[in-house]
């Protein structure tokens, strides 16, 4: 089967600073998959590098097995910043990608109101976003992304700026969404929690250079609960990362 | 709008402007003012009632002027500020121009202006344009400028063409700091045609109106020609504000208020 994502030996240096040192990995399809590290550790630029924002120094990107190093146009994306337009509805912010590459169709208008209504938002369609709370404008921006239909989503710290009560609601909701839509997911964040919660995989990144140091398997079954987090499994995990990030620690 | 709003948005400024014709009048009877030196509020508000017949045709002429002179002002601010944001450039260039056209002194360049057009509308329509179109470029500029980083980046990431970031991302964003620029135009427009007609006045207009009540020493008349000429630039700074709460519902509405055709022609 081709990987979904597969990034090979990459690198990108920053004049003296190497950003990113030959960082290999690839991603099967329907896969969740997570990045975490300390800030510098290169994160940003391996997403910059996969999203086509920045052409790495060496080596390649493919998505599907079709190289697409240096282009964009391929990936869904998203940030700890909402981004959403002031003067866009919510739904015509979820078309936004449309709007800016060919023209909103009536099939994205009605791609964008089942996406709304499925996913908590059908009671804000024609809302601005300035009338939405932090959690539901972030639902807002991953419903835009969904709606690119690309395949590979690139979420960076998606939920990084959200209270805690607000931020579980949305891992939980976010895995509805990946399970249902079956997209592919790499995922950012500092929080080692919801690396585990919501992983497949986790790739654990250093800094000074960039690098990928480890990888883990997280065996935990699907669906995830809330539960699962406090259950002995999940600790033994967090305690490898906690390990990788931090040396040694005891708990 | 709820009604409490809409009776501190109307009823505050109201009290403001009252406030300050009572402080006027207190000042004229506390230092017993003659009326040819400066009148009271009521005394000039009583000639502004006595003159109505002739000064209403004039204050049409005024706003007539105010209004070719600003929406020429307001157009070319516009167009040279997203000409100016295509590239670097032009920018350079233009940039001193613009600056330098404020620095000249209005009411020295109104004369040659009025040697070069003659003493029609056309140069009080220039002046007025003159002063409305750099509040306009600036802010729009500004606009261009300030669009957030990574809304850019994301609409890269999503593959958008270079054309409709700018139609659906840039130029929208330029339309709060438009106003802004506006509703400073609009203050200013005023000034610009009274200027215009004081120095190509042939009488027949609300400056040569009160330069001729001020030879005849009727203050009164001065004065309520004043209030009325400031009458005309507040009519125009709440025009311009209506416009903008009228076209940029996201800022102070809840939910899109969907025209018929609005919905699926994007």
């Amino acid at each position: 089967m081709t990987a979904k994502l597969a990034v090979n030996e990459c690198t990108k240096t920053f004049g003296p600073t190497v950003a990113l040192a030959s960082t290999t990995l690839a991603i099967e399809p329907g896969e969740f998959v997570s990045l975490v590290g300390p800030s510098g550790c290169g994160k940003s630029t391996l997403f910059n590098v996969v999203s086509g924002l920045l052409r790495p120094d060496n080596g390649r990107v493919e998505i599907d097995g079709v190289d697409v190093t240096g282009h964009s146009g391929h990936v869904g994306y998203m940030l700890q910043k909402d981004l959403l337009i002031p003067w866009r509805s919510v739904v015509d912010n979820i078309t936004l990608g449309a709007a800016l590459t060919r023209g909103v169709t009536k099939a994205d208008q009605t791609q964008a109101v089942d996406f709304a209504r499925r996913y908590g938002l059908g009671d804000f369609l024609d809302h601005y976003p300035h009338a939405l709370s932090g959690g539901m404008r972030q639902r807002v921006a991953l419903m835009r992304t969904l709606a690119t239909n690309h395949d590979l989503l690139l979420l960076d710290e998606p939920f990084g700026a959200l209270d805690s009560q607000t931020r579980l609601e949305m891992q939980q909701w976010l895995l509805e969404v990946w399970s249902e839509t079956q997209r592919t997911v790499l995922f950012v964040t500092h929080d080692v929690d919801e690396s585990i919660f919501l992983s497949d995989r986790i790739l654990v990144m250093s800094p000074r250079p960039g690098r990928i140091v480890s990888e883990l398997v997280v065996n935990l079954p699907r669906p995830r609960t809330l539960q699962q987090m406090t259950e002995p499994d999940f600790i033994a995990v967090k305690r490898q990362i906690l390990d990788l990030l931090h040396g040694t620690v005891t708990v | 709008m709820n009604w409490r709003t809409s009776a501190r948005v109307v009823l505050i400024p109201v009290v403001s402007i009252l406030l300050v014709f009572l402080v006027w009048d207190l000042i004229i009877r506390i230092f017993n003012v003659e009326p040819f030196v400066a009148p009271s509020p009521g005394e000039a508000l009583g000639a502004l009632r006595d003159n109505w017949s002739t000064l209403w045709p004039l204050a049409i002429e005024t706003i007539r002027e105010t209004t070719y002179g600003f929406v020429l002002g307001a157009v070319l601010g516009f167009v040279l500020a997203v000409a100016m944001a295509q590239t670097r450039i032009v920018q350079g260039l233009v940039y001193p121009v613009l600056i330098s056209s404020q620095a000249v002194p209005i009411i020295a360049i109104a004369a040659p202006l009025v040697i070069l057009l003659g003493f029609g509308i056309w140069p009080k329509i220039v002046i007025v344009a003159w002063i409305v179109f750099f509040p306009v470029a600036v802010s729009v500029l500004d606009g261009l400028a300030n669009v957030d980083e990574d809304l850019l980046k994301l609409a890269h990431v999503m593959g958008g063409t270079r054309s409709r970031v700018f139609l659906k991302i840039r130029l929208p964003a330029t339309v709060s700091p438009l106003y802004s620029g506006l509703k400073i135009g609009a203050t200013y427009a005023v000034t610009g045609a009274i200027i215009g007609e004081l120095v190509a006045s042939t009488g027949d207009s609300l400056a040569g109106f009160q330069r001729n009540a001020n030879s005849s020493l009727d203050t009164p008349a001065v004065w309520g020609t004043t209030i009325l000429m400031t009458a005309i630039g507040i009519g125009w700074f709440l025009l311009v504000m209506t416009f903008e709460r009228l076209t940029t519902p996201w800022r102070t509405r809840n939910t899109v208020r969907r025209l018929p055709f609005s919905r699926h022609n994007d």
